[in-house]
């Protein structure tokens, strides 16, 4: 058959590739452009008048915007914070000390996060809601008094946030672990590291990739995050995936909307950047210092 | 002193692993159970009932909603996979790293960036949302799945294997049927599977591009705890949950969770 035998030749025609090509920049890179012209032009009756401005950008960075997107990256940095404290012993634990089903326990840690996301988001309002189940023991314990609302404040979106995002902290660093030579651990005990030494000098360095990796999946994620605060924050806390929303959904405001939207990605983008580079200067850096240490 | 200090840490650890499990699971356990209970009110058990669960086959919008999201999820599933698959099999000749990037970007940027552009695309084009804005929005995403995982393992496939059947008689169809699909039909299903669960568990794009009478179970699910609580939204709930469960698990049972975890 003619067409099994291009794949093997692979000289299959480039039509082929092309319905996921036209896919891509149809509905994601066109879009993307889109949003960007949609922030710098005046739109007037249906795109019969449009004129390049940066009016958009003036009435989106004042004051109030600016506090929104600080709002986002500092819960962001928060929650990223959280995850990689309550993740790294995790992703230690299982790389260094498990040694049966291991596969398994690493499984069921991570299937709740692969569920539906607004569910794990109903699972913590249901346990935050007033009269629910953790203001009842906390009620018990004599802390608060009845029917407090645990909903509602800055802890319950913390919460929300963390748990939803927590398997992709630890999945990074534990892969990286997983892969490193145990060897060097005990090869630095053998050298008169402590316990400390070794985890600072020796195993760190080696996670660090994996722990940036886990850092910007999280910082990314809850930045763009509307779901969590919506439902467990009550509208006090406001963020930029919520004002978006609000831009595109509620006040129809695409031009604005768009220009946050840019801001965003902006923000984003060089944090991106910034990651990547922070990377390869460390690797450059930990080449470096095995070569001096060669040396000597 | 030294031996004490690695029983510590080895403690300490552990106790951090049991606190994650407990953080992770105990509002899903608890959510579980009270999706069983006979009152109307959240905290005060009354008994074993499958009432709400009754409510929830009973009330024909949930159903609805249901029934579209089965369908946004098997049509962005099939169409991620179809398209992918011929992606990849058209350009396995193209070794750089420049066809991967492309579909980096799916992956990486936040949902609602997404969303933003699958809506503002659509009403440019004039087209009304429904169906078509959420299948599209999906497929979006699950690309960015499906062409590492296909390409990863088309790539792991041996030439040898290939030249050995030719040698041996086989004709070029033959081969494909019997040497090339049967190593390559594991990752289809696998990023098949990954797409349909990540169709059905997705929020943002549906929130975006959904119109009024076209709504996803997820969509419902936030109507139903933005208006009222009802236990209803437990018995729905319980069912997502148990849904992407088995879902999770048929993809644990093609290894595809290892191979996105190295992926990202």
């Amino acid at each position: 058959m003619n067409f099994v035998r291009r794949i093997f030749k692979n000289e299959l025609p480039f039509v082929f590739a092309c319905p996921a090509l036209i896919w891509q920049f149809l509905f994601l890179y066109l879009p993307l452009c889109l949003i960007m012209i949609y922030s710098f032009v005046d739109v007037e009756k249906g795109f019969r008048f449009l004129r390049f401005t940066f009016f958009h950008y003036k009435e989106v960075l004042n004051l109030l915007y600016l506090k929104v997107i600080i709002n986002s990256l500092i819960i962001a940095i928060f929650t990223s914070m959280i995850c990689f404290l309550i993740s790294y012993p995790v992703a230690y634990y299982f790389s260094m000390k498990v040694k049966r089903f291991k596969t398994f326990l690493l499984f069921s840690l991570i299937l709740p996060s692969w569920t539906s996301f607004i569910v794990q988001i109903y699972c913590w309002f249901f346990l935050l809601q007033k009269n629910g189940f953790i203001s009842f023991f906390l009620y018990k314990l004599g802390i608060i008094s009845d029917g407090t609302h645990l909903l509602n404040n800055y802890f319950a979106i913390l919460i929300g946030m963390v748990y939803c995002y927590l398997p992709f902290m630890i999945l990074p660093i534990y892969a990286v672990l997983e892969r490193m030579d145990k060897d060097l651990i005990e090869a630095s005990a053998d050298l008169g590291a402590n316990h400390f030494q070794t985890l600072r000098r020796v195993i760190f360095p080696i996670s660090f990739p994996g722990v940036l990796a886990g850092f910007l999946l999280v910082f990314i994620a809850s930045f763009g995050e509307f779901a969590v605060p919506d439902l467990l924050g009550g509208g006090k806390n406001v963020f930029w995936g919520s004002v978006i929303v609000d831009k595109f959904l509620i006040f129809r405001d695409w031009q604005s909307g768009s220009s946050l939207t840019a801001i965003g990605v902006l923000i984003l983008g060089s944090l991106f950047l910034f990651i990547y580079l922070l990377n390869r200067f460390f690797i450059s850096f930990l080449k470096k210092g095995i070569s001096y240490n060669g040396a000597r | 002193m030294v031996q004490g200090r690695r029983y510590f840490s080895r403690f300490a650890t552990l106790l951090f692993v049991i606190f994650a499990y407990i953080f992770l699971y105990v509002p899903m356990v608890v959510m579980v159970i009270f999706s069983f209970n006979d009152s109307s009110v959240s905290l005060s058990w009354k008994g074993f009932s499958l009432r709400w669960y009754i409510n929830f086959f009973n009330s024909p919008q949930i159903i609805k909603a249901l029934q579209t999201s089965l369908i946004v999820a098997s049509a962005s599933t099939i169409i991620s996979v179809v398209i992918g698959t011929a992606f990849v099999l058209c350009t396995s000749w193209w070794k750089t790293s420049f066809l991967n990037n492309i579909f980096y970007l799916n992956v990486i940027l936040p949902d609602i960036i997404l969303a933003v552009g699958v809506l503002s695309i659509f009403t440019f084009l004039k087209v009304p949302l429904g169906y078509c804005s959420l299948i599209v929005g999906h497929s979006v995403i699950g690309l960015g799945f499906v062409v590492p995982i296909v390409r990863t393992r088309f790539e792991e496939l041996d030439p040898e294997l290939t030249e050995a059947s030719l040698d041996l008689g086989a004709g070029y169809n033959q081969t494909f049927v019997r040497v090339i699909m049967p190593l390559l039909i594991p990752s289809l299903i696998a990023s098949g599977l990954l797409v349909f669960t990540l169709s059905l568990d997705d929020f943002l794009i549906a929130f975006f591009c959904s119109s009024p009478n076209v709504q996803t179970l997820s969509i419902y699910v936030y109507s139903m705890i933005k208006t009222f609580v009802d236990p209803t939204i437990n018995a729905v709930s319980t069912c997502l949950l148990v849904v992407s469960s088995i879902l999770v698990l048929l993809l644990s049972a093609f290894k595809v969770i290892d191979k996105v975890i190295a992926h990202e």
